[in-house]
């Protein structure tokens, strides 16, 4: 009886991957070869396509470096670092180049620039010398910054130069947080955005602008609303700007994969004529930690569970900076869902599992935790506890996709993890930007 | 190719409900001094009024060489879309750097040669073209533009062929008259009546233009509106549209141009136009073209006031004879007309409905001096508020306070006079009304509305209507529309007419609202929607004028104080500035009276938020304090909170210091705010760091420079 109420109350973002919904074996296949080739998009057919295209990637990587480092006399430092890492990427994961490409072209019908970028992986070590050079220029940074943030509060487009710059200080934020960030109550939990703007705003309106309160958000910032772009930078901006207020941990559609078929991809082609933008947000996604421990008590992760983590420390040995692999622990801690079940279930997602309430009983006793907060699933209250307390979804995109008609909610936790919803309803027209009139007669026709 | 605008903000609405009013639709008043342009943002007319200046012209100052010239026309010659674009905005520089001579005899027919290329590119030829005059060798040889500008002037895109329309008209206006007699006009005649639909479209935005030179050549006159005349009746709707939206345009250029006499019989508007007038609004017409009926008639009624002013002036001369002549004949023709506009109310199409509707209180100034049109006017107003589509009412609605503004009398809804016909007659005279005060009858009706969105346009410009009734006739009739209203099930109503109600406190006066409205307004304060309780915060400054203190802290205050404790942050935001506000109006010492105690109570909340605002609230009141007040009551308290466990409330002390720290004397600040905020300075926290330095470097700043003085 419980179990068929929650099934149809907790039932939006029934997004899949792609590919693997369709057969287990090209994500099975691709289990092995995710540690060399940092688990982007692998499939069979792209396997075999790797040895003969083994050349070429390289070449076009170098091409890459040439202009760009030619263009970034500025700030010739850290982008000569970060040049000099893509370079080295391009080298080592040419047959990843490779793949990706032959993804793109079969997934979105549009002609991806062989100069696509790929994203540094796991073998990168942290680069030092530019984390040093940002923090003592901090502050004249954060002048312009700032004018940055209050234009994307106003819904405004940064400059593709000023993206590319604010996700290298992104990086150099994020590169130095755990897979399980520490976070410090009181903050306020907010779970998925999907690119609903001006509901962002009006998250913020109602729970107190960034930096006066402190905020956590669960993942989940892009795709199906109309303002993925604006959405992210908005959110990675606070997060340079203010990193010990805000922080961020990555969702399911944090990749590469999904942004291609949900939205943001295509977003930044027709915002922007090309796919640079998403090439850096996607490039900092790889950077988002993947859960959150609030005083030690509070467990935040973005779906859920995952059968081969027993423990937080399980967790803070992943190599987080690739892709969203098609399975394994840091797949299920984004895809999976809770549901009134014994022990574990199959996901009707293709990714990720579903766990019962024995599952997170032995988690907390086990990790010393009060509770679990997760997002990822549209709950029409806004929010819903599960398991005597144990486990609670918060839900932030009211009317979600603009039609679900749900409420959202973010939980405030004060000083003491004290608990309060806060729930609230879509903005209102007239708080969604440009002004919209009955449009004149003539249209009509 | 990518047709993508990078600087496309990315507004995509995709989930607006189509019918909601935003903002009510522009009320079109007359323009002062008689010159109109047609009421629509997209006709021709208008935009030759305003020829853009745009930054292309700095173009032109810069020093160029002939180089450049050559690099850009090879740009205009390449395969690149962009670069030709690019190139076709340069069109002076290059006209400039070849010379008037070859600037005629190459670039201009070059340009003639290009007319199939890329839209995009022709837009820019067609607009740089207007800017070449200088360039061809001044004002005589400014015809030789036209030849490309009348081929742009025939191209399929509509954009293009406005750019060039405006092109031709800035050109035209610039050539000698002769020039202008035989070639613009000239070229006006061929596009009439070329074959190619385009062409004549473009035509029907010329010839009223070009009509206001044709002075003196009657011939001319009666060719071009016969032209006109044919466009109306062509066999493409679109032209007919085009032709129908220009209509007003031209019968106003037609009557300035030839003066009172055209209105005579025989004369074109009377013979020609008005027939025009009736076809064009005629059932047989399709929908798009019997839309620019209303704005026509606007048109018609303005120009008709506008005659029958010049005439009542000079009426004292000796022409007082066709003058009256005149008056007849303004009389006869707004007879004529009326009928279309109540026409226009029955329409089948919900969207000829709605467009007089939006544009009914522009009719009715037109026609308010304009003798016997209110009664049918009015009437068919009242019917448009009746109107079966929620649509049509809303924008009817929108205009009521606009209508009920005309100074115009009419006779009560439903009466019928001694005889029907007894206009005139002093009798029926003394019953007549003011318009408000009939239309204030269909308030009430309107408060009962099925659609909110009728309600929620209601709110917003009820109110107007109390300044024209008079306190008297307010109260006994309005006041109760606007009780139902702020009883709503709508709070997007309630709060219209709360945003709205300042209007209404002028005419009544503050004690009747405190009987009337302090319980409604009581009511919204605690609503469930945050927003209608942000709009009531923000009223209550006024309030406290309007009420007094002594009824303010007894009925609002606790209220006030309270919001500071709302579960949103928005709400305690607005509550800490409205504290400020108060303490502004009310003066210091009722502020430590009767705020103080309340906020400090808030600073001892179990959460950061709350003490958070607290501090805030303190800081904003502080600044509209008197220095002592600041300085014994404020200070002491909000330096105590600097070792607050969290980091947020600790920076917002910072914060708080830095606004607080300008009233007070430099000694003050050395000893009480310098150790507190070079303690902060140290903290642990980084953002409380931050917020600490950039408030000692304000203040220090501040004392150094308020010390030289």
């Amino acid at each position: 009886m419980v179990v068929s109420s929650s099934s149809s109350l907790i039932s939006g973002d029934m997004s899949s991957l792609p590919s693997m919904v369709v057969d287990d074996d090209s994500a099975s296949s691709s289990s092995g070869s995710t540690a060399t080739a940092a688990g982007t998009v692998v499939s069979s057919s792209s396997l075999s396509s790797s040895s003969s295209g083994a050349a070429m990637p390289s070449s076009s990587a170098m091409a890459m470096v040439v202009p760009s480092s030619m263009n970034s006399s500025s700030n010739a430092m850290m982008m000569n670092a970060m040049m000099t890492t893509s370079a080295v990427a391009g080298g080592t994961s040419n047959t990843n180049t490779m793949t990706m490409q032959s993804q793109f072209s079969s997934t979105t019908a549009i002609t991806v620039p062989q100069q696509q970028q790929q994203p540094q992986h796991s073998q990168q070590p942290p680069q030092q010398a530019p984390t040093a050079a940002t923090t003592n220029s901090s502050s004249a940074c954060s002048s312009s910054l700032d004018q940055q943030i209050e234009r994307l509060r106003k819904c405004e487009h940064l400059h593709e130069s000023e993206v590319k710059s604010l996700c290298l200080r992104a990086r150099e934020i994020l590169v130095d947080e755990g897979n399980v960030q520490r976070v410090d109550a009181p903050v306020t939990i907010c779970g998925d955005i999907h690119g609903q703007f001006y509901d962002l705003v009006e998250l913020f309106k109602v729970g107190g602008e960034c930096p006066e309160s402190n905020y956590l958000f669960l993942g989940d910032f892009v795709d199906r609303g109309y303002y993925s772009v604006e959405t992210f930078l908005l959110l990675l901006a606070l997060k340079v700007r203010y990193p010990d207020r805000i922080t961020l941990i990555r969702g399911n559609h944090e990749s590469r994969q999904i942004t291609q078929v949900y939205g943001f991809y295509d977003e930044c082609l027709r915002k922007y004529g090309s796919v640079n933008v998403w090439r850096y947000c996607t490039e900092i996604f790889d950077y988002l930690s993947l859960s959150a421990i609030i005083e030690d008590k509070i467990f935040t992760v973005h779906g859920g569970l995952s059968p081969s983590i027993n423990t937080l420390d399980q967790i803070r040995v992943i190599d987080r900076k690739q892709e969203v692999p098609h399975d394994g622990a840091m797949c299920d801690l984004m895809w999976s869902d809770p549901e009134e079940i014994e022990g574990w279930g199959l996901s009707p997602r293709g990714a990720g599992y579903l766990f019962g309430g024995d599952v997170v009983a032995m988690f907390n006793e086990r990790n010393d935790l009060d509770l679990i907060a997760r997002a990822h699933q549209l709950v029409m209250e806004g929010h819903r506890s599960m398991f005597n307390d144990a486990l609670v979804t918060v839900w932030s995109a009211p009317n979600y996709c603009y039609r679900c008609g749900n409420v959202a909610s973010i939980l405030e936790l004060d000083e003491n993890l004290q608990k309060t919803f806060k729930i609230f309803d879509a903005a209102p027209n007239e708080a969604r930007g440009a002004p919209v009139r009955n449009p004149p007669p003539d249209y009509f026709l | 190719m990518i047709d993508v605008d990078v600087t496309d903000t990315g507004t995509i609405i995709g989930n607006i409900k189509p019918h909601q009013f935003l903002e009510p639709p522009p009320i079109l008043v007359p323009p002062e001094g008689g010159k109109i342009a047609n009421g629509d943002d997209d006709n021709y007319y208008g935009m030759a009024m305003a020829v853009d200046n745009d930054n292309n012209d700095n173009i032109i100052d810069e020093a160029i060489d002939e180089e450049d010239a050559l690099r850009t026309i090879e740009k205009l010659l390449g395969d690149d879309l962009p670069s030709r674009i690019e190139a076709a905005t340069k069109l002076p520089m290059i006209a400039k750097a070849l010379g008037p001579q070859r600037t005629r005899e190459e670039l201009l027919p070059f340009l003639s040669d290009s007319v199939d290329d890329e839209d995009e590119v022709l837009e820019e030829i067609a607009s740089s073209l207007g800017k070449l005059i200088p360039f061809v060798g001044g004002k005589g040889h400014a015809s030789v533009l036209l030849q490309p500008l009348e081929l742009l002037l025939a191209v399929e895109e509509n954009v293009v062929r406005e750019k060039a329309s405006t092109s031709a008209i800035a050109i035209s206006q610039q050539m000698n008259d002769d020039d202008y007699q035989t070639k613009f006009i000239a070229m006006i005649s061929r596009l009439a009546t070329k074959e190619w639909s385009t062409a004549r479209i473009s035509a029907c935005g010329l010839i009223p233009v070009a009509f206001s030179k044709m002075t003196n050549n009657p011939h001319m006159q009666l060719e071009h509106v016969t032209y006109f005349a044919n466009l109306c009746r062509d066999d493409a709707p679109m032209v007919r549209r085009i032709a129908s939206r220009n209509l007003g345009s031209l019968l106003n250029t037609v009557v300035v141009t030839i003066g009172p006499s055209s209105l005579s019989e025989g004369g074109l508007v009377w013979d020609i136009l008005l027939n025009l007038y009736e076809s064009l609004a005629g059932g047989d017409q399709p929908d798009s073209v019997r839309l620019h009926t209303t704005q026509n008639c606007v048109v018609l009624g303005q120009t008709m006031t506008l005659i029958k002013e010049q005439v009542l002036s000079s009426s004292s001369s000796n022409t007082s004879h066709e003058g009256g002549e005149a008056l007849l004949r303004i009389n006869m023709i707004v007879k004529r007309i009326l009928p279309l506009i109540v026409a226009t109310i029955d329409d089948r199409s919900w969207r000829v409905r709605w467009t007089a509707a939006s544009k009914f209180a522009s009719v009715v100034h037109a026609f308010s001096s304009l003798d016997g049109t209110m009664d049918a006017l009015v009437s068919a107003y009242e019917k448009l508020l009746q109107d079966p589509e929620a649509e049509v009412r809303t924008a009817a609605t929108f205009n009521l306070s606009e209508v009920a503004k005309t100074e115009a009398v009419v006779y009560p809804a439903g009466w019928t006079g001694v005889g029907g016909e007894g206009v005139g007659d002093v009798d029926s005279d003394s019953r007549r009304i003011p318009v408000a005060l009939r239309l204030v009858k269909r308030v009430i009706q309107l408060t009962e509305d099925d659609s909110e969105n009728v309600r929620v346009a209601l709110a917003v410009v009820a109110t107007n209507l109390a300044p024209v009734l008079g306190k008297d006739a307010t109260i006994k009739t309005l006041l109760p529309a606007m009780l139902l209203l702020l009883r709503d099930s709508t709070s997007e109503v309630r709060l219209n007419i709360i945003s709205s109600l300042s209007m209404l406190n002028e005419v009544i006066g503050a004690e009747l609202l405190i009987e009337s409205l302090l319980p409604a307004i009581l009511d919204l304060a605690e609503d469930s929607k945050w927003r209608v309780r942000l709009a009531v915060i923000d009223r209550m400054p006024l309030l406290a004028k309007q009420l007094g203190t002594v009824i303010f802290s007894d009925r609002l205050l606790s209220l006030c104080v309270g919001w500071l404790g709302d579960d949103i942050s928005s709400i305690r935001e607005a509550a800490a500035k409205n504290l400020k506000e108060l303490t502004a109006l009310l003066g210091s010492e009722w502020a430590v009276q009767n705020l103080l105690p309340r906020v400090q109570e808030v600073m001892e909340n179990q959460s950061y938020l709350r003490r958070m605002n607290a501090v805030q609230a303190m800081s904003l009141m502080a600044t509209v304090m008197d220095e002592s007040t600041a300085q014994w009551e404020i200070l002491p308290v909000l330096l105590e909170m600097h070792c607050d466990p969290v980091p947020n409330v600790r920076f917002n002390v910072a914060k708080g210091l830095g606004l607080v720290g300008p009233l007070l004397n430099s000694s003050m600040y050395e000893c009480q705010i310098v150790p507190i905020l070079t303690l902060l300075i140290e903290d642990a926290d980084p953002d409380v760091r931050y917020f600490a330095k950039q408030s000692i470097d304000l203040l220090t700043a501040f004392f150094e420079s308020s010390n030289l003085d």
